[in-house]
């Protein structure tokens, strides 16, 4: 099977995962008890208000017809409207994407930078001192409370110290650099505007610091795994008995094979953090989609919840698909099918 | 236990002696051996709370207009909040909650996500294709998104906050069962004991489920502590157990306005959250060792 022909297969089992994706966030948002109209409309509103809202948002139809009109503005990108704040989620969700998907990536490339050196080391000093260090403190990081440790990092880093904004994506008194991709980084990189990049890292700093913990343990553990496997292969064996430099060995061999791991594991937590990244904007006040998933939710206002469900359904299994590409790549070995 | 022995019987069961190799290991490992005696220390703490603690009508909402947020000191050991309640009192008496809404979570998720995972596995054909692709839906869904929104919608307060957390929980629990048991089904002795006569049900829980045991009691371990965590993170969203209750994340909330001034409000209640899952990953990475071959090494 060629790469074409796969690529088109997994696009098109995309379909029924967002069927059954919708399905489960519509029936959590209409079976479940709680009142959205009614928080919509405020304590005060009279029966009238509320069933003229309801009526408006098209909720006095029959469920499944409310359900087939959604997934038909799904498809026509009408991807609903908020109870609450009356926007169109489609629009809500072009900017807080963006601001989501560069806080994850700098996480990731955080956790990677820190947590695949430290896996190697791990591995080649296996259970002496230096391995033993490496995974008590990647527990250490792992294991505390997201949203306490960005407090605490917001603080010290932000309030006491100065050195870097306590919270926002960008200065509030500036204007951001002109979109092309959303990612303020690269957007600022692509117009050689030096200074607003500056801006945008410095703001992006701390929160993705505080995120990049929570997948530095795995990262490290599989790392490690990964290589000691690859050390116990006969033909390193080989090559140190034929006298290949030990380092020469660890590039050009040992880590190779052990990408294929590091990279899954890179894969899954990206899509880890980019759930988690609820807790992280929450104490930052970073515009994503994370703050934006609470604070409809809080307000049960379920039309933006179903938006960034079916987005990060559609991510997570793009991220995937480009996992399964990438193996190929890395081992040519592997085929497709 | 009496039993008596059948003359044809092996003189000791191979799984005893894996057992009595393992816990060699386990006790040779200072890191599990570590996360053990917190995770006992805790609980004593959870149990005896109600007794030790210097002001135990603390967690019930007293309050105590004249010591409102005092600094720590040798009355207050870990000072006191907004409304002059003991920290130390309400963060030692907060510890039989978590314990308890780690434990509800995860039996929750251990026992949707086995089921599923195991009935998949076995039976195979259609059923494993309908069992697996509604875990995928779960496994696609963000997690922490869909457990706030299903707590918000059922309404606030811990109960739901861990059907929220235990409805997006399960299907790690499912992905990993099924794999055993599709490795398992094949095994000589699961051929025997079909060749006997014995049904599916009995075949799938008295032969293949008890060898399929370690790595979910190791997942189980180690998810115990994120367990608590999350838990945590939607007390902190304001979820949770609503007040006066002794709640972790909500002491964490009630402290973010003062902090850093009054750091001691926020700070303990996150320590504890620490220990408490620094603990569990500590015996779940020796228990990994231990009871999973793959990761020994």
């Amino acid at each position: 099977m060629n790469l074409r022909y796969y690529l088109l297969r997994r696009l098109l089992l995309l379909i029924p995962l967002l069927i059954g994706l919708t399905l489960l966030t519509f029936t959590v948002s209409r079976i479940l008890p709680g009142d959205p109209v009614g928080l919509a409309a405020g304590p005060q509103s009279t029966p009238e208000i509320r069933e003229r809202l309801r009526v408006q948002f098209g909720l006095d139809q029959p469920l499944p017809v409310q359900y087939i009109s959604y997934i038909a503005g799904l498809f026509s990108g009408d991807w609903g409207q908020s109870l609450y704040s009356r926007r169109f989620v489609a629009d809500d969700l072009r900017v807080y994407f963006p601001a989501t998907l560069e806080l994850t990536l700098f996480a990731i490339l955080i956790a990677s930078g820190l947590g695949i050196p430290a896996g190697i080391i791990s591995a080649i000093y296996r259970d002496k001192l230096p391995d033993q260090v490496v995974r008590v403190i990647a527990l250490f990081f792992v294991s505390f409370p997201a949203f306490w440790l960005a407090m605490i990092f917001q603080s010290i880093l932000g309030v006491s110290l100065g050195w870097f904004p306590i919270g926002k994506r960008y200065d509030v008194l500036l204007a951001p650099p002109a979109t092309i991709t959303g990612l303020f980084t690269v957007d600022a990189l692509l117009r050689l505007d030096f200074s607003a990049f500056g801006i945008a890292l410095r703001h992006l700093f701390t929160p993705a610091l505080v995120l990049s913990f929570g997948a530095l343990a795995s990262v490290t553990r599989i790392t490690r795994a990964a290589v000691l496997e690859a050390l116990d292969k006969d033909y390193v064996r080989m090559e140190r008995a034929i006298g290949i430099p030990y380092r020469v060995i660890l590039t050009k061999y040992v880590l190779r094979s052990a990408f294929i791991a590091i990279i899954t594991v890179l894969a899954l937590e990206f899509g880890w953090l980019m759930a988690g990244a609820v807790l992280v904007e929450t104490i930052f006040d970073y515009p994503g989609l994370g703050l934006y998933a609470v604070e409809s939710s809080l307000r049960l206002d379920f039309e933006p919840i179903m938006g960034i469900t079916v987005l990060y359904g559609i991510v997570f299994s793009l991220v995937n698909i480009a996992t399964d590409i990438a193996y190929g790549i890395i081992d040519p070995r592997i085929r497709y099918g | 236990m009496a039993e008596t022995v059948h003359p044809l019987a092996p003189p000791r069961p191979a799984r005893f002696e894996n057992l009595r190799r393992g816990l060699y290991r386990f006790r040779r490992n200072p890191l599990s051996m570590i996360g053990l005696i917190l995770l006992i220390f805790i609980l004593i703490i959870a149990i005896t709370a109600p007794y030790i603690v210097p002001f135990p009508e603390d967690a019930a909402g007293r309050v105590r207009a004249t010591a409102r947020l005092t600094p720590p000191n040798e009355t207050f050991y870990f000072g006191t909040d907004h409304v002059g309640r003991d920290i130390f009192s309400r963060v030692l008496m907060g510890t039989g909650l978590a314990l308890q809404v780690g434990v509800v979570i995860i039996v929750l998720a251990t026992s949707i996500g086995v089921t599923v995972g195991a009935v998949a596995g076995y039976f195979g054909g259609w059923v494993d294709d309908l069992l697996m692709r509604i875990t995928d839906i779960f496994l696609t869904v963000p997690a922490l998104i869909l457990a706030i929104a299903v707590t918000a919608a059922l309404g606030k307060g811990i109960t739901n906050v861990m059907i929220g957390i235990s409805l997006v929980w399960w299907p790690g629990f499912a992905r990993l069962t099924r794999s055993l048991v599709l490795s398992l089904r094949e095994e000589p002795f699961v051929e025997a004991a079909r060749g006997i006569g014995a049904g599916s049900l009995r075949v799938l829980f008295r032969h293949i489920l008890p060898n399929a045991l370690s790595p979910i009691i190791v997942k189980m371990s180690t998810d115990f502590g994120f367990a608590v965590l999350n838990a945590a993170a939607l007390g902190f969203i304001g979820l949770g157990a609503q007040p006066p209750t002794p709640e972790w994340g909500a002491m964490i909330n009630d402290g973010r306005a003062y902090f850093p001034q009054r750091w001691w409000v926020a700070t303990f209640p996150g320590m504890a959250i620490f220990i408490v899952v620094f603990s569990w990953n500590l015996l779940g990475d020796g228990l990994r060792d231990l009871l999973d071959p793959r990761a020994r090494r």
